[in-house]
């Protein structure tokens, strides 16, 4: 009974829960005013676009068959710069019924978007082009789209190919540049008095790039059991006399179960093993996490038309290699639902032991817009700064690396103050 | 005044001290943060069973601790041994 629960294993990095929103560990209001001021300046405002209507295409305009499409700026259409034709097309969530069905969900459904890796698939990918018959190579490493440079046609990536680069479906960017260089701006002035010189020099939030990231969005239906130990406080009162008065507790000790089935719509996932790293240690990718969850209900179905003037990232992950990851979350989920249901432990539960059934999964790849502007750290432990924003929500999240010799210095001389008042208080 | 909250006193400064650093250091850099997926993904739970088997297995008396050893209930990241 007294064993203590084994140290933690299973992939997902970082382990911490996130605080909420706004919450720091010391109260603001205690600290000096220009460090309070940096704290409380105001956040980057996060939208909400659920309720927009979604629109999508084709690569040909259908009206004038001219390739030169593109999305229409702030919206999910497409527009042919040609004839300035705009059109609509279906969102996959209706389309392909994602929404529907996660209880019912039996074994593992995967979208032709998701399908595992060929081992040979090369990122170099020639194509014919229809208007002319030249060959033009797309690198779907980082592109998804390349202009014929005879006779100008714009080629894309459109039917999916075996090498991971052609997902299911994409949410196309609504915010734009101006405005995710704002936002940068704000999440930047308010954490100045400690960043890194040369970044403050260098800050350039013009060069903020568009890129779409792989995902995989994931339902799942899912059955999870734990048990543990749990302690209810039955008694509480104090021995001794002024300063050797201690408090003591009586509890009784009960062996907890609890049994949770659960539905999970849209979970979201890094499809690519380099971004889905999340060692704080070595990295800042937990902030390129951080800035989920999108609106994944109004992905539209696949084109390359969306991707014109945006990098790309190719997933190299397949279903079976984030199967883990899954069903770390899963239990992450789990034990978060249960925590309610044994509120009357008021000393606490410890939980020992924890079992998952998944039922069913359906895995749907996608491509969501990520705004990201980067600062590569030199020196020993330098590593590349992100700060990204939600091409979407406009949800930011970033690191700025931190003049170590300045907050040291704040942190002694606040120290120090508080030192020399308790030696006060122990003299008098 | 006793040597306990003396010393208690006296740790106070370099507490401080690091207790700011900590925290300064996580606003610059938010190597605490995440996707919060257990409240942002859309859940849908059945009620949560297993209340009526509870059992007493023993007590606890005349302890300082203020809560059970080892108590993770909030700290559903950290993965038990899986059955």
């Amino acid at each position: 009974m007294t064993t203590k629960p084994p140290l933690p294993t299973g992939p997902g990095s970082p382990q911490d829960v996130p605080p909420a929103p706004g919450q720091f560990p010391i109260d603001p209001a205690t600290l000096p005013g220009p460090i309070r001021d940096e704290l409380q300046a105001p956040d980057p405002v996060a939208i909400d676009t659920a309720s927009k209507e979604l629109k999508d295409g084709l690569n040909h305009c259908p009206k004038c068959g001219s390739t030169e499409i593109r999305q229409r700026a702030g919206t999910d259409q497409l527009v042919c710069l040609f004839c300035r034709h705009q059109w609509t097309a279906a969102r996959v969530e209706e389309e392909f019924g994602l929404g529907e069905g996660i209880g019912e969900l039996k074994g593992t459904q995967v979208a032709s978007g998701a399908k595992d890796i060929s081992a040979d698939a090369a990122s170099l990918r020639t194509f014919k082009c229809s208007g002319c018959g030249a060959e033009v190579v797309v690198n779907t490493e980082n592109a998804m789209t390349a202009r014929c440079h005879w006779c100008r046609h714009v080629l894309g990536v459109n039917e999916q190919i075996d090498n991971g680069a052609v997902p299911d479906a994409v949410l196309p960017f609504h915010i734009q540049k101006d405005d995710a260089v704002a936002r940068i701006r704000q999440f930047v002035g308010k954490r100045q008095m400690f960043a890194l010189k040369a970044f403050k020099q260098e800050f350039a939030p013009e060069n903020v790039l568009g890129v779409y990231l792989p995902y995989m969005v994931v339902d799942a239906n899912a059955s999870a059991d734990v048990a543990g130990y749990g302690e209810v406080e039955t008694r509480r009162y104090t021995r001794g006399e002024g300063k050797d008065q201690k408090t003591y507790y009586d509890a009784d000790v009960y062996q907890v179960r609890r049994h949770v089935d659960f539905t999970v719509d849209d979970l979201t996932m890094e499809s690519n093993a380099a971004r889905g790293n999340l060692d704080t240690q070595a990295n800042t990718n937990n902030v390129i996490n951080a800035i989920l969850p999108f609106d994944t209900k109004n992905a539209v179905k696949w084109n390359a038309s969306y991707l014109m003037g945006y990098s790309s990232e190719k997933r190299d992950r397949d279903v079976e290699q984030l199967r883990p990851r899954l069903e770390d979350q899963l239990l992450s989920i789990a034990r978060a639902q249960v925590q309610s249901a044994v509120r009357g432990y008021d000393r606490g539960v410890r939980w020992e032991q924890e079992h998952l059934d998944v039922h069913g999964t359906r895995w749907v790849a996608m491509y969501l817009p990520v705004w990201l502007y980067s600062y590569q750290q030199g020196g020993k432990g330098g590593m590349l700064h992100y700060i990204a924003v939600n091409g979407r929500t406009g949800k930011t999240m970033g690191s700025v690396p931190v003049q170590q010799w300045k907050l040291i210095t704040a942190a002694l001389t606040v120290g120090t103050i508080v030192e020399g008042l308790a030696l006060w208080f122990i003299g008098r | 005044m006793d040597n306990d909250s003396t010393l208690l006193l006296l740790a106070m400064g370099p507490a401080s001290a690091a207790g700011l650093y900590w925290m300064l250091y996580r606003y610059y850099r938010n190597t605490d943060k995440s996707h919060a997926f257990e409240r942002e993904t859309a859940i849908t739970a059945q009620p949560v069973s297993g209340m009526q088997a509870d059992v007493k297995v023993s007590e606890v008396r005349g302890t300082q601790a203020t809560a059970i050893s080892g108590n993770n209930v909030g700290d559903y990241r950290r993965r038990v041994k899986r059955v």
